[in-house]
């Protein structure tokens, strides 16, 4: 009705901005602000994110603080393109969400490997079975967790490799968190000789253990005779460690803090860690008709043969 | 050793050797301690420099910030209040301070340090371990190796318990030194395996000045947030 009182010049002005139309019913204005609130949300996102850095970095946890923001960011995008969008194609916020499901659903379909280490993401993110900073193994592969992503988990081995390995791999099988719990425990053993005596040897370790710092006074360490094998007496020592300390799957502070001083000790008080030894006893000796298998005759032909 | 020291600083006792020296212009801030050597630039200008101790949870590095001291079993029946005196490890703290800005520079101590575990690994913490006699009276000290804590326990639970440990959070602490170095702490016993430890802002006898707090306790505190609650037992 308002139509009909303006001049034609007027309707031409209309039928030129119809075919102006870009992306559905939306003007070129319309999609001009589009991009603009698309900028706005993704800068608001970027000053968000550092002024959550700033202010809980302290409280939070790394991998935690990268979720928030992550989350922060790709929400106000998501509010621009749900409020924008729509418009664009006459549509209501309703029917166009319901689009976007179906949408995901047949990406989802035809990606199902994508989805599936998404879920496994998303399962680890609420089980939490390690963080960023964690020592883990899984499967054929130990380190340090530098990051934990939507799809996949990203790991620095201790020679330096950086491995990714995909979430549904990791949530389907075996993973071991050397740092989930606030102290660990290493066994050692070490072998001394027959004749050596077992309870000067043990309180020698036992001394050691209870100088050294990162030993744990409670638990205390556990020092005792684990095995007698053909060669030597075997002790053992267990000790508890700070996990945070230690920092590798094969606690190599502990190895090369403990065993030197051990050894170095051990040595010093004329205990000693035999090499693997047989002793031969010939029943028909070389050159001996006696028939007496005796150190004499070994002696004799260990003599022959240099 | 203890104080502050106006521009230059030189301190030596036979087991400590602290000084700083001029490289050009650069001051540098040397420790000679335990047979080891220490060797600090100063980026910046200095006012003062503060020794003090400090509390007793940063060697040989940042592992936790639990001191645990324990000491012979002492039997508490329902209700009993007793004071007793127990010895803690002295951290010395070196800091210098520029327009009114205190910074720490070192941290040393002439103690050996040892860790434990109270609670279970799962869900215990790592504790800076001391094993302490337990003395009727402020106990004779060795200035920079050991400090005095007068801990008061009141049992509050209706069973009698044997108490053979006390941990307390080193965010809470206030230490004081002069002639010795001091702490004045509690212990309410709450059941046979709960006890919560506090700190008093209170100076002991013998101890007029405030050391420098490294850690302080949070401002906006969810609960009770003044001290440290012993989940896992006293024995």
């Amino acid at each position: 009705m308002i139509m009909q009182g303006l001049p034609n010049s007027t309707v031409v002005i209309s039928t030129l901005s119809d075919e102006t139309n870009l992306i559905g019913t939306a003007s070129t204005r319309e999609i001009v602000t589009f991009f603009i609130l698309l900028i706005i949300a993704y800068i608001v996102g970027l000053i968000l994110a550092h002024y959550f850095k700033l202010k809980l970095s302290h409280r939070l946890k790394p991998d935690q603080l990268a979720l928030l923001t992550r989350f922060v960011r790709v929400f106000l995008i998501l509010l621009v393109f749900v409020f924008s969008l729509p418009g664009f194609f006459d549509l209501s916020v309703t029917i166009f969400a319901l689009i976007l499901v179906a949408l995901i659903a047949i990406i989802g379909i035809s990606s199902q490997k994508v989805i599936s280490n998404m879920v496994g993401g998303l399962a680890m993110l609420y089980e939490n079975p390690f963080k960023t900073g964690d020592f883990i193994s899984t499967g054929e592969v130990s380190g340090t967790v530098i990051s934990t992503r939507l799809f996949s988990v990203l790991i620095r081995t201790t020679s330096g490799v950086h491995v990714q390995i995909p979430n549904d791999q990791i949530y389907s099988s075996d993973v071991s968190n050397f740092f989930a719990h606030v102290a660990r425990r290493y066994d050692y053993v070490v072998g001394i000789r027959y004749e050596d005596d077992v309870k000067k040897t043990t309180s020698i370790i036992a001394g050691i253990l209870k100088e050294y710092t990162f030993v744990l006074a409670n638990p205390a360490p556990d020092v005792f005779v684990s095995d007698i094998d053909a060669d030597s007496v075997r002790v053992m020592f267990r000790v508890w460690f700070p996990s945070v300390w230690a920092k590798t799957k094969d606690d190599i502070s502990l190895q090369t803090a403990i065993l030197p001083r051990v050894k170095a000790a051990l040595e010093a008080e004329g205990i000693e860690m035999p090499y693997a030894h047989r002793e031969i006893l010939f029943t028909n000796p070389i050159g001996d008709q006696s028939g007496t298998g005796t150190t004499q005759n070994r002696d004799n032909f260990f003599g022959k043969l240099e | 050793m203890f104080g502050r020291y106006e521009r230059d600083l030189v301190y030596a006792d036979p087991e400590v050797n602290l000084r700083i020296d001029q490289a050009g212009t650069i001051p540098v801030y040397i420790r000679e301690c335990n047979g080891t050597r220490i060797e600090k630039y100063l980026g910046t200008d200095y006012d003062a420099i503060h020794i003090c101790p400090v509390e007793p949870v940063n060697l040989p590095q940042e592992i936790t910030h639990h001191l645990e001291i324990a000491f012979p079993t002492l039997v508490l029946p329902p209700a009993a209040q007793k004071t007793i005196y127990l010895k803690f490890p002295v951290e010395i703290g070196v800091f210098f301070e520029f327009r009114h800005e205190m910074s720490v520079l070192d941290i040393f101590s002439l103690v050996p340090t040892k860790f434990s575990l109270y609670g279970p690994p799962s869900n215990g913490v790592i504790t800076r371990w001391y094993q302490s006699a337990l003395f009727h009276k402020i106990p004779e000290t060795e200035l920079h190796r050991e400090g005095a804590l007068e801990l008061s326990l009141v049992n509050h639970c209706t069973e009698t318990v044997e108490v053979t440990r006390a941990v307390f959070d080193s965010h809470h602490m206030n230490l004081f030194y002069g002639d010795r170095v001091g702490m004045t702490g509690t212990m309410e016993i709450l059941s046979p395996l709960i006890a919560l430890t506090t700190f008093a802002p209170t100076a002991p006898a013998g101890c007029p000045n405030k050391s420098i707090d490294l850690y302080t306790s949070r401002k906006f505190a969810v609960g009770p947030g003044k001290g440290y609650m012993m989940e896992s037992g006293m024995a």
